[in-house]
């Protein structure tokens, strides 16, 4: 059984041709069922009880019901029900290894379309008719419009998996990026009365989302282990603070800053990677993370009076363009950082196929090989710590503007830990899995763990358990990037979404494997 | 086997067509034809001044190395005369010696598996908590106190101890998370390594918080054993000095001695080869590894005992200090790793004493950073493993 449900997270590598992109459907599907839960208990998930969908239907089924919202209610409820338990019941059947039908998928689909209309007609009566007695016992609370747009993302993202399953199996990245990429544009809109979800979204996801893309450079195109990635990180950060603050009373714009940013890290990109381009695997690895000792410790102690000692430097400019007040919410900060992450992501994506990105691949696979064709390993080294270490200055500028402080506490080896996980879990060289890691890792380690405090506080006087009340969850952090690193390595080589190569590696793997036993060749 | 990067100095030729009849395009002629050197006038004129340079460095690094050090003393004697000097010697020689004992175990498990085991350091922050647990749980801490025959009772007690713990942790560290990935690409245990000490620091900080926790072994051990000149030697760092060159010596002559000793270096030098003889690789391993912890944890305690708390993050830093002193003395080599601690603990201790001490962890990690740049092999400049 264990065996089986294990069998759920390996590659199959026989069947190419259907079962290579199943992850991204059940992704997919899971997300879905995970939002409809979401939107349906989201007044408990934001600890307010001021009403939601999901708290007036209960409301409501205890009450009379009346009115035609009511009605809509208890549909939806049987619609999400269905697609919550039959993803859990297909891949039990699965497990065992009885078949799930199209008929099945067609009833999923069937009840996904109509969650979705009736979610709208909810939406419609919410806000734009706003009458009560449509509602029977249901009133329309502070979250209830967030509510609605996460029911209606679950529901047709359940749509999308169930009626196109086919085109989700084929064509995995695509897919992802059309379930993805409207909850990123819309997510500001959706979430506007949690404005600390969005500080989320744009100061974890948007910021983690972007060095991990630069460090699947280093790592995953490159090959080369970098341990000391929050380096780059912190000097984009400190070139943001220096040049927008009252430190040194000079104001430059954002949009220079994150040039900025970017140039000065890549310029410490080759100038930290040049002397360790000699060294390979675990000593560059040492080494790096060296490096990313040193500059925090620089900053700590202050060096020639430029960074603020171990305080930091605080009063960043947050730009100001007329209407555009970035100071004032955050969704500004995460619709520019959309932005700019989806340039990266097509800028590393054609880099990858480029000429570059092939001599990256055989510098991983071969270092003396890739020298004999006629790369310069020197240059196409340096080239990837460069362009890696200007993703993460980027990001440091952007950063550092968000939050207004940088001090040598936000760059330390934890977040450079961070970073490696998201890459390890989401797929080594695969930007669509590393988008996929950072999504997942940022949620559990900066947004539920910090409320799991406040959760379990509640929990716990209102069940009455005060041990609840006691744990410190985010002291978990550090045992779920071990976890995360070991079980992916050992369960998983290649993360959830494997790159290409790492994936036919993979399958060629037994091959050489039983090849290395008889030579001897460990 | 070192692998020369750089543009190749004589590129391919392009294949001719000597017979005059055109040969049959197999290939894009474009990509074989030679690359001309795209770097400028200055890097070129320059290029040889850095190559010279660096031969030298890296020819003559340990008299540079020792050269520094050697007026860093003289600087320190200058500053604070005699007594500071003295009292900063002490200091370096306790700070090296349990530099030494962990380096040991970096340098024992690279040599026999090439894995920088990352969770070194962690376990021996945990053995630190074993050995407190331990003492607390017997109530060894009264005893130690109360008299010599007490002391020397808790010390038989808790070193054995506290030591078969760490290396039963070392152990299954090894057969969990590393014995499956022995042969796959060197990435692999690589991470699984940083994985398990995020793992152990994790779970240190959830049992024992986030603060200093002291370990009341502080006063074990107390009073002046001699004065020279205005230097105090106190007992605990004559046996801090002590039982770390006992310990350190013990395992050269196991190394040297036992069938095990000489199973674990025909093991380092060619794995399969050992396999051939009919040894027990896995057992090897395990047991290279149980040792190593063994030392990391002989160090926690003394550690504890010399400077009375522990913290849960303790064993990261110290973990890369004591590895830059293996790799100092050439990984792989065990000799060399003890002999390296000692001279970190002089970086350490007078490279403060110069920059101020705030320095001294960022002086360790240049130290680091150089060696590795200059003289991968090691101070002594023995080549012990191949893949260095």
């Amino acid at each position: 059984m264990l065996e089986r449900l294990l069998s759920l997270f390996r590659i199959d590598t026989g069947k190419r041709d259907r079962n290579q992109g199943t992850t991204v459907f059940w992704i997919i599907a899971g997300t879905a069922s995970t939002l409809l839960l979401m939107g349906w208990l989201l007044p408990w998930f934001v600890n307010d009880y001021s009403a939601g969908v999901g708290y007036s239907a209960q409301d409501a089924l205890v009450s009379s019901p009346t009115g035609i919202g009511t009605f809509c209610i208890y549909v939806m409820a049987v619609a999400m029900v269905i697609l919550v338990l039959s993803p859990i019941a297909e891949a039990i059947a699965r497990a065992r290894g009885s078949a799930f039908g199209k008929r099945a998928d067609r009833i999923r689909f069937i009840a996904a379309l109509v969650g979705l209309a009736l979610t709208a007609v909810v939406w419609f009566l919410v806000s734009v008719i706003q009458e009560e007695p449509l509602f029977g016992a249901f009133t329309a609370g502070t979250y209830t419009d967030s509510a609605v747009w996460l029911e209606m993302y679950g529901f047709a993202m359940a749509a999308l998996a169930y009626g196109a399953r086919d085109w989700v199996v084929a064509r995995q990245s695509v897919a992802f990026g059309v379930a993805a990429l409207p909850f990123g544009i819309f997510l500001p809109l959706m979430f506007h009365q949690a404005p600390d979800f969005l500080l989320w979204a744009a100061g974890s996801l948007a910021i983690y989302m972007l060095l991990a893309l630069g460090l699947n450079v280093v790592v995953g195109f490159a090959g080369l282990l970098d341990l000391g990635y929050a380096a780059f990180f912190a000097i984009g950060g400190y070139a943001c603070a220096s040049f927008a603050s009252p430190i040194h009373n000079i104001h430059l714009p954002l949009w220079v800053l994150i040039f900025l940013g970017a140039a000065v890290a890549s310029m410490f990109g080759a100038v930290l990677g040049a002397p360790t381009l000699r060294l390979r695997g675990d000593y560059l690895a040492i080494v790096t993370l060296g490096f990313g000792e040193i500059i925090p410790d620089l900053a700590t102690n202050n060096v020639f009076n430029l960074t603020g000692g171990a305080n930091g430097i605080s009063g960043i400019d947050q730009p100001h363009y007329g209407a555009l007040d970035f100071s004032t919410s955050p969704r500004w900060y995460y619709w520019s950082l959309l932005i700019v992450s989806i340039v990266v992501i097509v800028f590393l994506r054609n880099i990858e196929r480029s000429r570059v990105g092939r001599a990256w691949v055989a510098l991983r696979e071969d270092e003396v090989a890739a020298a004999a064709t006629g790369i310069n390993t020197t240059t196409t080294k340096l080239l990837a710590f460069a362009i890696g270490a200007s993703v993460s200055g980027l990001a440091g500028a952007f950063y550092g503007s968000i939050v207004s402080i940088v001090s040598p506490d936000d760059f330390s080896f934890s977040v450079s830990i961070a970073v490696l996980s998201i890459v390890v879990l989401g797929g080594i060289g695969n930007i669509t899995g590393v988008i996929l890691g950072s999504f997942i890792l940022t949620f559990v380690i900066f947004w539920v763990l910090p409320n799991m405090n406040e959760w379990t506080t509640t929990l716990s006087t209102t069940v009455h358990v005060p041990a609840l009340a006691g744990i410190d969850f985010s002291s978990y952090t550090f045992i779920i990037y071990g976890l995360a690193l070991i079980a992916m390595m050992l369960l998983r080589p290649g993360g959830l979404l494997p790159s290409r190569a790492r994936r036919i590696e993979l399958e060629s793997a037994e091959e050489s494997e039983s090849l290395a036993a008889v030579q001897g060749v460990a | 086997m070192t692998i020369q990067s750089g543009t190749p100095e004589a590129p391919l030729a392009p294949l001719g067509d000597s017979s005059g009849v055109a040969a049959p395009m197999l290939v894009d002629q474009r990509s074989l034809a030679p690359r001309r050197d795209q770097s400028n006038e200055l890097v070129r004129s320059v290029g040889p001044v850095i190559r010279v340079a660096y031969g030298w460095i890296s020819k003559h690094f340990a008299a540079v190395l020792l050269g520094m050090i050697l007026v860093a003393i003289l600087a320190t004697f200058k500053q604070g005369g005699l007594d500071l000097m003295g009292q900063q010697l002490r200091n370096a020689l306790v700070l090296g010696a349990i530099y030494a004992l962990v380096a040991i175990g970096y340098t024992m498990v690279y040599g026999i598996i090439e894995l920088i085991n990352f969770a070194h350091g962690d376990v021996f922050a945990a053995a630190g908590f074993y050995a407190v647990f331990i003492a607390s749980t017997l109530h060894l801490d009264s005893l130690a106190t109360g008299s010599f025959g007490g002391l020397l009772l808790a010390l038989i007690i808790v070193f054995p101890l506290s030591m078969i713990a760490a290396g039963i942790t070392g152990v299954v560290i090894e057969f969990v998370a590393y014995r499956r990935l022995r042969d796959s690409p060197r990435l692999a245990p690589l991470i699984t390594a940083i994985g398990v000490s995020f793992l152990i620091e994790g779970i240190m900080l959830v049992i024992e918080g986030p603060d200093n926790v002291a370990t009341n072994q502080a006063d074990w051990i107390t009073g002046t054993a001699f004065t020279i000149g205005g230097v105090s030697v106190a007992w605990t760092d004559i046996f801090v000095v002590g039982m770390a060159l006992f310990l350190m010596f013990a395992l050269g002559e196991f190394v040297r001695r036992t069938r095990l000793g000489k199973a674990m270096r025909s093991t380092a030098q060619d794995r399969t080869a050992a396999l051939l003889c009919g040894i027990n690789i896995n057992r090897t391993i395990s047991a290279t590894f149980f040792i190593g912890s063994a030392l990391a944890a002989a160090a926690a305690v003394i550690y504890s005992i010399n400077y009375g708390d522990l913290k849960w993050n303790l064993g990261f830093h110290l973990g890369i200090i004591a590895f830059t002193a293996a790799v100092l003395g050439g990984i792989g080599n065990i000799v060399g790793a003890g002999v390296g601690g000692f001279i970190i603990g002089l970086i350490y201790v007078f490279g403060g004493s110069i920059f101020g001490g705030e320095w001294s962890e960022s002086l360790i990690f240049a130290v680091l950073v150089l060696i590795l740049t200059f003289r991968p092999v090691g101070l002594f400049g023995v080549e012990v493993t191949t893949r260095a």
